[in-house]
């Protein structure tokens, strides 16, 4: 609605307008607060954080670079070493997101299209299992999925920690319940110019499906670049593992390397930040009026 | 145009799904890598797991010195670090599945109960300690064994238990805490602290989240609440009581705090130490790296002597934590590992790495009195503190002070119940001591039934 | 083959090959898992051996009050969620969509950080902000209006606003994502004919931008069950371990990790997961029926 012109919105409301952006300051002051906090600790020597917790204090003299000095390697000594280290986990766990988005995105989209669409005998059975597959916590599931996978060849491989989660039931059921809102009449407009079915679930419903995409997208960006239980049980490789898992091996109950963890994880928030910037833009194209009413 | 654009792209991306999966695997393997494999390749290979970063390095730099000790049997070894509790629940998954689990690993002394029984995963170390067996402290083999004498795991370092003390804070109000032997002597430096500093600073912190104390307590007494390896669960003992009581009253009068967060383990327990608000504490001797890491301003104030005893004669220390190093079932060729893992860890070589790099009280008691290798002022423990720590451990050793207290399948269920509720009622609520430990104990039987 | 063909183009068969990979996936990363679960749930299981134990694990369970303590602090976590998860995330939305916000994108990426951030940092970040100790943020916080210090973590009720205000630091900004573009899935001129009437903003959200934005609160309802329900990780981060100061922030998958995992009792723990699903499962269907999403002609 921000897209259409009213007239007499309350949008020319110049109080209305001051308290709720006052309300959106005070918030995202609120929720920022962690993160800088997190962020100015980055900029300074691990211990402090340790003694003084999170005073948030912009003492500028004892700010240092050193934590990311270390982290990309330029503080000798052992960061060489660990900038290495950290440098592998990020990149392995940029293709492992970006080829569990890509290909879960799609694959939940098609099923989720086959389930919403048409209507067929196995429907109702078929949706009841997607919500049933939700409601299985994963830990009764790892130890027979661990095997299997083994059996199956593909411990140690992306593959493995890839395809048990490719038919990911929340982005099939968001997918669902975002095309349920969708105008069927294209559909039968599509079949009556001779499109085919798989041509229709491409070319006409893809393109006005794109926010779902998108928020899609960066929603199982965010939980693939997050996730660490099962890559940690499929990967054996120290070269393959992720940042999450890098990450906490830095915690240990022989003392934690907080230097390295406060600025890799301040770090760690870039590339994830970038799939949210370049997804929100199809966030806000939205559904096409003129598809619509075409 | 875009639209056409984007579904090109994902429909491929769909058709390539397996392949680039593969292909993916693939070209990670043809980069540069991190080290992780440590020997040539003609050696026996094994793989190690460890929850320590500088556990693995330590046992990378062991693999070569024993390469070039035995050429005759070469050896090669790829290490992995995971996140310290994913990597005993991978271990454990990898041992039932019967696949998948290293031929060596790290595991830490909390999770030894879950592999003492009869269907045990591991490999018998007894010929390969045989060596050591007659230097090693006894306790630290004792609690990685099974009921029936096998030896399933070799540690690390002893943990030993001792006071830390904030020196300069005692001299500060003229105070001797030197002379304390026993906790009444503890006890009465604390009112002399309290009033000399105002109630400013404590003379120590109780914690509620960690079961320190009341292990320093059993082992004064000789008592072990998990009953032993083949016994029953019995927390309801003088020693745990006494000191109990004693730490209540320590809080009532204002003497002691209770640990911020539960124990001083922690970030904050480290502000407290190092802000001078807790002027002593007992820990483990791993505890001084917390100081090198943490607290590098603390240098040349803290010492460190034996803890207290409630009647003297009695032992005062006790092995804390600990990691044991233990070699599965899908070993190829245990003998071999066992050979080199022993070695690496409890000869003078390794000893003298695990002590210097890894700063730990060393396991090879032998070495204790070995002032080359004891007192070496290259080390940075030997001139952080007021004291040198193997003074204090010979003190230990000449007294035979150490003691032990079991880590058993019963431990898990023991130390939960004690952290989360009743070392929480007793100190936090000022709950009656006995009334806490029966509430406990009834817990606990009806739990390992 | 033209037969295969025009079979395979038929509106009958297509809905099939959509669902393929679902079913294949389901048969081989679920299904199978989930039985030798519910097997396994039924046995006592230590290396290599496995016995029948009948339902011993399950009355067991029936008489164990930490599991009981642990099911009460889920439903408890999962009911308060879903009051505070939903409404508020949907009014920001409706806000953020509106036109009286200025610099939207600011405010997208600032709530949806929390998010991305690694557990291990806002753990650590939360912890320290609600430490007992009298220098930590919310003690600061306290000093200011003029009270005492808190112990936040030891106590139920202070520790569950540290619990709740880190779920919804880390979880509004995202329920916000789902309801924005589920907001884009409404067709504007619906507006527009309603300005045509005169309705005002409030007539607008309630009785247009509600009932159309319903599957999307559908959906977001059904996934917070289960993470409320199964949530674990935020009461891990606070209390930096499994075990809070009389269980106050132990939870079923907590629960779970106690048994199988750190005591190494996968049987039992299978039982604990079972219930925890059928829990989640009652309650979504219920509440799907309810919202009609099962329903056919709905579609």
């Amino acid at each position: 609605m921000a897209r259409t012109e009213k007239k007499k919105d309350v949008g020319n409301h110049p109080i209305a307008t001051g308290l709720v952006n006052l309300m959106w300051v005070v918030l995202c002051g609120l929720i920022a607060f962690p993160l800088l906090a997190g962020l100015l600790a980055s900029f300074r020597p691990g211990r402090e954080l340790v003694q003084n917790g999170l005073a948030i204090n912009f003492d500028f003299t004892t700010m240092t670079l050193d934590n990311y000095k270390y982290l990309f390697g330029l503080a000798g000594g052992n960061s060489k070493v660990d900038s290495a280290k950290y440098f592998m986990w990020y990149k392995n766990s940029l293709i492992l997101t970006i080829l569990t988005v890509v290909l879960t995105l799609l694959v939940c989209y098609f099923i989720a299209y086959g389930l919403t669409m048409y209507k067929f005998k196995l429907q109702g059975l078929l949706f009841f299992l997607v919500i049933a597959t939700m409601c299985v916590p994963f830990e009764i599931l790892m130890l027979p999925l661990y095997q299997e996978v083994t059996t199956l060849g593909i411990i140690n491989t992306r593959a493995g920690v890839i395809l048990p989660g490719l038919c990911a039931a929340s982005t099939i059921f968001f997918f669902r319940q975002y095309m349920q809102s969708l105008p069927k009449e294209l559909l039968d407009a599509a079949r009556i110019d001779g499109c085919t079915e798989y041509g229709i679930s491409v070319k006409i419903m893809m393109p006005i499906t794109k926010p779902a995409f998108a928020s899609m997208a960066i929603l199982c960006a965010m939980g693939s670049w997050n996730n660490m239980l099962w890559p940690m049980l499929v990967f054996r490789d120290t070269n393959k593992f992720t940042l999450q898992i890098g990450l906490n091996t830095l915690l240990t109950p022989y003392g934690n390397n907080y230097d390295l963890l406060i600025a890799g994880s301040m770090f760690g928030i870039i590339p994830i930040l970038i799939i949210y910037l370049i997804f929100q833009k199809y966030l806000i194209d939205g559904m096409t009026a003129g598809a619509v009413k075409g | 145009m875009k639209k056409r654009w984007l579904s090109i792209l994902m429909a491929a991306a769909l058709v390539a799904a397996m392949p680039v999966c593969a292909m993916a695997d693939e070209a990670a393997e043809g980069e540069p890598q991190a080290v992780t494999t440590v020997g040539p390749e003609d050696g026996t290979h094994f793989e190690m797991w460890s929850f320590v970063d500088a556990h693995n390095e330590f046992y990378g730099k062991m693999v070569e010195k024993w390469n070039e000790q035995n050429p005759d049997k070469p050896i090669n070894i790829t290490f992995s670090t995971y996140p310290y509790s994913d990597m005993h629940n991978k271990l454990m998954m990898s041992l039932q599945a019967g696949s998948g689990a290293p031929d060596m690993c790290d595991v830490e002394i909390g999770q030894f109960p879950n592999y003492t029984g009869d269907d045990c995963p591991l490999y018998a170390l007894n010929d390969a300690l045989a060596p050591y067996e007659a230097d090693v402290v006894q306790s630290r083999l004792d609690v990685y064994s099974k009921a029936d004498g096998t030896r399933i795991g070799v540690p690390t370092h002893v943990g030993a238990s001792v006071m830390y003390w904030n020196a300069e804070i005692f001299e500060k109000y003229g105070l001797d805490y030197k002379a304390v032997k026993t906790w009444d002597d503890y006890t009465e430096l604390g009112r002399q602290l309290k009033e000399a500093s105002n109630g400013e600073v404590f003379l120590t912190s109780v914690d509620t989240g960690g079961v320190d104390w009341m292990w320093i307590a059993m082992a004064e007494y000789g008592e072990d609440w998990t009953g032993g390896l083949d016994g029953e669960v019995n927390v309801q003992l003088d020693s745990v009581k006494k000191m109990m009581t004693m730490q209540q009253e320590w809080l009532a009068e204002g003497i002691a705090m209770i640990s911020t967060d539960g124990h001083i383990d922690l970030e904050a327990g480290f502000k407290n130490v190092s802000e001078g608000l807790v002027a002593s504490f007992p820990k483990a001797m791993w505890y001084m790296s917390r100081f090198t890491n943490y607290m590098p301003e603390m240098e040349g104030k803290y010492d460190i002597t034996t803890i207290p005893v409630f009647e003297e004669g009695q032992k005062n220390s006790v092995g804390i934590g600990g990691t044991g190093t233990v070699i599965t079932d899908q070993c190829a060729n245990p003998e071999l590992a066992a050979e080199w893992l022993t070695w690496a860890k409890l000869s003078e070589e390794g000893e003298s790495y695990i002590w210097s790099v890894l700063g730990f009280d060393v396991c090879n008691s032998a070495l204790w009195f070995d002032d080359a290798f004891a007192f070496d002022e290259s080390n940075q423990y030997n001139t952080f503190f007021r004291v040198k720590p193997y003074e204090v451990l010979q003190e230990l050793a000449n007294n035979d002070a150490i003691g032990t207290i079991y880590t058993t399948s019963v431990s898990p269920t023991l130390n939960d119940y004690m952290c989360t509720t009743t070392l929480n009622e007793v100190f936090e609520d000022g709950m009656d001591v006995d009334e806490a430990l029966a509430e406990a104990q009834e817990y606990l039987e009806m739990e390992l039934m | 083959m033209s037969k295969f063909k025009k079979l395979f183009y038929s509106q009958k068969v297509a809905p099939y090959v959509f669902v393929l990979p679902f079913m294949l996936s389901l048969i081989i990363f679920w299904a199978y898992p989930l039985i030798s679960g519910i097997v396994m749930s039924f046995q006592d299981i230590s290396f290599g051996k496995r016995t029948f134990v009948g339902l011993s694990h399950y009355t067991k369970l029936m008489g164990d009050k930490f599991f009981a303590i642990a099911v009460g602090n889920s439903v408890e976590y999962m009911l308060l969620t879903l009051l505070l998860m939903i409404p508020i995330p949907l009014v920001l939305a409706v806000l953020m969509e509106s036109r009286l916000t200025k610099a939207k994108g600011v405010w997208k990426v600032i709530m949806y950080i929390p998010a991305l951030t690694s557990v291990v940092i806002s753990g650590m970040l939360f912890r320290m902000m609600f430490s007992e100790a009298a220098g930590s943020q919310m003690n600061q916080l306290m000093t200011w209006l003029g009270k005492t210090p808190i112990a936040w973590l030891k106590t139920k009720w202070t520790a569950w606003i540290a619990l709740l205000l880190l779920c919804m630091w880390r979880w509004t900004g995202v329920n916000m994502l789902y309801f924005l573009s589920g907001l884009k899935s409404i067709d504007t001129s619906i507006y527009e004919s309603a300005d045509i009437d005169g309705a005002n903003a409030w007539q607008k959200l309630w009785y247009l931008t509600l009932p159309l934005i319903k599957p999307t609160t559908i959906y977001v309802v059904t996934i917070s069950v289960y993470a409320g329900l199964s949530m674990f990780l935020e009461s891990f981060m606070l209390w930096n371990g499994n075990s809070s100061p009389k269980n106050i922030g132990l939870t079923i998958v907590g629960y779970l990790y106690k048994r199988g995992i750190e005591k190494n009792d996968l049987g039992y723990a299978c039982a604990v997961g079972m219930v925890l699903m059928v829990i989640a499962l009652i309650i979504n269907v219920i509440q799907l029926v309810a919202t009609g999403t099962f329903k056919k002609e709905d579609r």
